[in-house]
């Protein structure tokens, strides 16, 4: 009896979207191998990975939003602000590039908290709250920066330090690329945070019955809040990876970015009616995304169909998720 | 009791145009005392100023009163700034390299943003996706299908008094601003579909309460997918206006529209609850984004600055709205 | 019965527009079950929620334990000691059993919450309780009585001296209520504070000690239970007496022909293998405890959920209702409990509600006939004596009674034949009700036919001509009117296997 039990749990444990999302992974990563000689090089996993970076920080950010049945559109267009700013910051007001990273990593909280403030204080739906933020911020990054382009340093400029964070070069020239054990650790923090904290536990509760979690003498609107700054803060560290990794940031850009994460996230099993959702999902949707734009002009399909893509994975997963939870309505 | 019905409804309208104009008279003062200020060697103050406005109005203005129909369902489309790039980008380019004739180019245009329309309201309607999700992933598409289709180059209309230039008469016949008169007519037409027709009447119920609707044995699904096909088609024939305006288009570009077609709206009352919608206010506020952005550049600020306000104003008004709803409540 | 506890005196609230409670009296003692009693609506949960800090009082004292408090949010009664069982479920779904009952103050190491030691606390609550509960389930699976009991055991986790139990049995059996009745006695006798809301008399004298009484926001008076007769509490409750006896036989004719007949409906976990006929000019009630299935198998008739089999009969010939559009052509319409969520379309005016099912017919052309549908919603405005300003008022600035009839409206306008209605008298007021019932026995005399699902027994009693009782998704009755006892319906409605 006992024993029954604990094999049931574990098949509910391993459910089959993820065993559907790996074996995907592995066909889609096969296919590309085989098709092109070039997809199988060294370096292009180390191009997957630089495209990867910013992309994971920011579904492992927009989980938290995404769990709690709201949603964060601000961190595509907010990425770009940050990084600008960080990068003017050490550029053109002669600070340290510790100060850099951490205006880059604050304003993105910042303007997280002011999402959190606005969707659980105000009650404005989230999309919308973080459909204007997405807004401002666009405008926001040039504003503050005078107009300029952002720059950080080149790997062999003073700061170019930062550089061997995501990606060290070994003196006989092979590069490790670093970042991954970074990205590993923080998935590991995160789902901590989110499994075994109360941070995670109420952001699982305000998805699944806000009002309840209130009755509970919880004070809803803190955890919320922190929700977005969670999802801020990662955009603030994206907005690093994204900077380390192609060195300059046009103003006016990274609207789209956060379809991207969020499909990622919703890939990998999170639900948009709330209330659901992990972080190893969202890196293996980050995966997914990531392996088909790297892998797609491999097989001679240029760079724009990337867009179409992202488009396309968006509207399967969310389709997926709501059959999924008209489902779970229905049991 | 009829008489006071008419009463009420005109006295409710005037209300809300009279603020609203103010505003435009208020913003236009504004500029005009201040860009000689900030930048100077310049002036606010003539034709060409107000020509050029109008200009962002008319692509603008049906851009909004597309989304206008789409907001009063409940929902949202944050895809008809790319869609409106999509068309002209196609469209243009069966005109240029594939010589197909000018009015056919057109009813490409204007097709392409009703097929996206389509696809838009089937998923939103029909496989129940929250409407913003996927306006945004048919946004991707839209910026993706115009780049490919383009191979990644800019799209450039026939200019003033070369071949097929008739098109620009639609904008601008010996200085009359034909797009102001034809802008104004779509928009009573779209008045009255919204207003005294079945389709409208449903529409405006769907925002307010869907569920009830479809209790009342209505078939929602197909008055709301058919709100995301306006407001497609829309986007096709802004295209026209936008191309008519300026000629040239480049791919991967047109979201920050979105988010002024729908300040429009919500500037003008327009409730992105659902169930409240006020063609006129979507025009007037068409015409203030217009003079807004045109303001802006004429004192010397950056387009960014724009991006910036019309956050800000969304956020205002959305925030106006709730509240008041709660208070009423 | 101990000392005064908890005393709440002059207590006031309004609402925009509404009085919702006028210098409110009530008070608790240790150790006793006092019960607050009083129609829908008489401000029995604001006054509740007045207490524990949800809505702020606009005057009055509350004096607990001696002195004189006042709570700002749930959590500050809590940590004093005064905990409410709510009448909706307030559960999160996605988590665990034992995570829902110590959500908000949860065992923590160092930063990680303690689940381990939260399910091992959990099951020593459940074991206290004598409840056999998983606390590692999740709730979302368990079934609605036993998400009640989680209910309960999260109050009583707390070191509460006032527990409030807001309609506790509205979704429980018979065992589950003697079960819940054994632990209430159990937390008499640890000298805490009770206070029982409930509807249901029968429950009322036999557990609790006092019986306090609310009408329309004021309070009415304060009764000892053993000293009282339940005609006694009807009086002080409704005033007046309006509980007519119950209906004797049944007012259709035996020959009466069949209109509508469900053969064998199934719908999702919650409408099993489900038939019933009804006959032309009946009322036909549905009776059953919350969850029953009742309003899932109307609503899966209506079409307005998804069938999974079963046959629907038409005056005796086959029809398919997939979507409600089909069922209002066949002329069947649906009133529903939640009015303001699935009835009305709130910021629009009668006119637009009272076409919206029949909209085509008022269409000159492309454009609607806007004189054409004021005659007509004038013509039922009258009818219904609906009382309203005018028919461009919007319906959500009417009173509940007024917004049913909207709907009713609604469903006349487009002449139907059958109308089902769901809970059709709550959250209406006592002289509205009234109304309602009379509206209802017209609507058959002109030889409407009406499905009624109540969970109101007097209400079943009085308007039904013959009885449908379900349980757990199937039917474990019918009945004609003429012999029907309470306890009969009772019986049928908690057998569960």
């Amino acid at each position: 009896m006992d024993q029954s039990k604990t094999k049931l749990q574990f098949f509910k444990k391993l459910d089959l979207q993820r065993v559907v999302l790996i074996s995907v992974l592995i066909v889609l990563f096969a296919f590309f191998s085989i098709i092109s000689p070039n997809f199988r090089k060294y370096t292009t996993i180390i191009t997957l990975f630089g495209y990867m970076y910013y992309i994971l920080l920011m579904a492992i950010g927009v989980t938290f939003p995404l769990i709690t049945g709201g949603v964060d559109l601000s961190i595509g267009t907010g990425l770009v602000c940050y990084s600008i700013v960080g990068s003017y910051m050490i550029n053109h007001q002669g600070m340290p590039i510790w100060f850099g990273i951490l205006v880059t990593v604050l304003l993105g909280t910042a303007l997280g908290a002011f999402n959190g403030f606005v969707v659980s204080v105000l009650e404005l739906p989230p999309f919308i709250t973080t459909l204007c933020t997405m807004m401002i911020a666009r405008g926001l990054g040039s504003i503050l920066a005078g107009g300029l382009t952002g720059v950080w340093p080149a790997a062999a400029a003073e700061g170019g330090w930062v550089r061997s964070v995501l990606k060290k070069t070994l003196p006989n020239g092979t590069i490790v690329p670093i970042g991954m054990i970074w990205m590993l650790i923080l998935i590991l923090i995160m789902t901590l945070i989110l499994t075994r904290t109360r941070v995670g536990r109420y952001t699982i509760a305000i998805g699944s019955n806000r009002e309840a979690l209130r009755l509970s003498g919880v004070r809803v609107v803190k955890w919320h809040i922190i929700a977005y700054m969670i999802s801020g803060f990662f955009a603030g560290l994206a907005a690093l990876a994204y900077g380390w990794t192609f060195t300059t940031i046009t103003p006016g850009t990274g609207a789209g970015f956060e379809l991207d994460a969020i499909g990622a996230a919703i890939i990998g099993g999170t639900s948009m009616t709330g209330g659901k959702g992990s972080i190893v999902g969202t890196f293996l949707g980050v995966l997914l995304i990531s392996l088909l734009k790297t892998g797609l002009p491999y097989v001679g399909l240029q760079a724009n169909w990337q867009q179409i893509i992202t488009g396309i994975v968006l509207l399967f997963a969310v389709t997926i998720d709501m059959i999924r939870a008209k489902r779970a309505a229905n049991r | 009791m009829e008489k006071i019905k008419n009463n009420k409804i005109v006295k409710a309208i005037g209300f809300n145009r009279i603020v609203l104009i103010g505003v435009i008279i208020l913003l236009y003062v504004l500029f005009s005392v201040l860009t000689p200020v900030l930048h100077a060697g310049t002036t606010f103050v003539s034709y060409e100023r107000i020509m050029s406005a109008l200009n962002y109005a008319y692509f603008i203005g049906f851009l909004a009163l597309g989304v206008t129909f789409v907001i009063a369902t409940g929902g949202i489309d944050f895809s008809i700034g790319p869609v409106m790039f999509a068309s002209a980008l196609i469209s243009g380019y069966c005109l240029t390299k594939y010589n197909v004739p000018l009015p056919v180019c057109l009813l490409i245009s204007i097709g392409v943003g009703l097929l996206f329309g389509v696809l838009n309201g089937y998923f939103v309607a029909y496989r129940f996706l929250p409407s913003f999700i996927t306006s945004m992933a048919s946004m991707q598409i839209a910026k993706g299908i115009g780049s490919v289709f383009t191979k990644t180059q800019s799209v450039t209309w026939p200019a003033s008094a070369a071949e097929n230039s008739w098109y620009r008469y639609l904008i601008k016949w010996n200085n009359i601003p034909t797009g102001l008169i034809l802008l104004c007519i779509v928009a009573a037409i779209c008045a009255v579909v919204l207003h005294k027709t079945r389709a409208g009447r449903y529409m405006l119920c769907i925002g307010s309460n869907k569920e009830a609707v479809r209790l009342s044995g209505v078939n929602t699904k197909r008055w709301e997918m058919l709100a995301y096909m306006i407001c497609g088609l829309l986007a096709g024939i802004a295209a026209i206006f936008y191309v008519g305006a300026y000629t040239t288009v480049q791919p991967g570009l047109g979201d920050t529209f979105n988010n002024e077609a729908i300040a429009a709206c919500v500037m003008g009352g327009t409730s992105m609850a659902g169930g409240l919608a006020s063609i006129l206010g979507s025009i007037i506020g068409a015409v203030i984004v217009a003079l807004m952005q045109e303001g802006i550049l004429a004192m010397g600020f950056t387009i960014s600055y724009q991006y910036v306000l019309t956050g800000l104003i969304v956020l205002a008004a959305v925030t106006a709205d709730i509240m008041s709803r709660k208070r009423k409540n | 019965m101990g000392e005064v506890i908890l005393t709440m005196e002059g207590i006031d609230k309004s609402f925009p527009g509404v009085k919702a409670l006028n210098q409110v009296f009530f008070e608790v003692r240790k150790g006793e079950v006092h019960a607050l009693m009083g129609e829908n609506g008489a401000g029995k949960s604001t006054l509740m929620k007045v207490l524990t800090g949800i809505y702020t009082r606009d005057a009055g004292t509350i004096t607990y334990e001696g002195k004189e408090v006042t709570y700002h949010n749930p959590r500050e009664a809590q940590a004093a000691g005064i905990v409410i069982v709510h009448q909706e479920l307030n559960m999160m779904g996605h988590l665990t059993v034992a995570q829902n009952i110590f959500i908000g103050r949860e065992f923590r190491k160092g930063p990680f919450i303690d689940d381990a030691k939260m399910n091992e606390e959990a099951r020593k609550l459940f074991q206290r309780l004598n409840i056999d509960i998983d606390p590692k389930m999740t709730m979302s699976d368990l079934t609605v009585g036993m998400q009640q009991m989680c209910e309960i055991a999260k109050a009583i986790s707390h070191e509460a001296k006032v527990i409030i139990f807001d309609e506790p049995s509205a979704a429980l059996t018979e065992a589950e209520i003697d079960r819940l009745f054994d632990i209430i006695r159990e937390l008499k006798k640890q000298d805490m504070g009770i206070v029982y809301i409930s509807h249901r008399m029968d429950e009322i004298k036999r557990i609790t000690d006092r019986v306090s009484v609310m009408r329309d926001g004021a309070y009415v008076g304060t009764l000892i239970t053993e000293e009282c007769t339940k005609d006694d509490i009807i009086n002080m409750m409704v005033g007046r007496v309006i509980y007519e006896e119950p209906k004797t036989e049944s007012q259709v004719a035996k020959d009466a022909p069949v209109v509508l007949k469900v053969e064998h409906l199934n719908a999702g976990r919650m409408v099993k293998d489900v038939s019933f006929e009804l006959r032309k000019g009946e009322i036909l009630g549905f009776a059953g405890l919350m969850g029953a299935g009742r309003t899932e198998t109307l609503r899966a008739v209506f079409g307005a959920d998804k069938k999974d089999s079963g046959d629907i009969f038409l005056n005796g010939k086959k029809i398919e209702i997939k979507t409600p559009e089909d069922a209002v052509k066949a002329g069947i319409g649906y009133l529903s409990e939640d009015r303001k969520r699935y009835g009305v379309v709130l910021q629009k005016t009668i006119t637009e509600n009272s076409t919206l099912a029949c909209l085509d017919q008022y269409v000159k052309g492309i454009f609607i006939d806007g004189r054409k549908e004021r005659k007509v919603t004038k013509k039922y405005v009258d009818l219904l004596k609906t009382k309203t300003p005018g028919i461009d008022q919007l319906v959500m600035n009417l009173s509940g009674g007024n917004q049913q009839k909207v709907v009713v409206a609604k469903w006349l306008v487009n002449n139907c034949d059958i109308l089902i209605f769901d809970e059709p008298t709550r959250g209406i007021d006592v002289g509205a009700k009234q109304e309602i019932y009379e509206l209802m026995n017209q609507l058959v005399k002109e030889g409407k036919s009406i499905i009624m699902i109540s969970s109101e027994m007097a209400e079943i009693l009085r308007m039904s001509d013959r009885i449908v009782v379900m349980c757990e998704g199937k039917k474990t009755g019918e009945m004609d009117i003429a012999g029907v006892t309470q306890e009969k319906i009772m019986h049928l409605a908690t057998m569960r296997e």
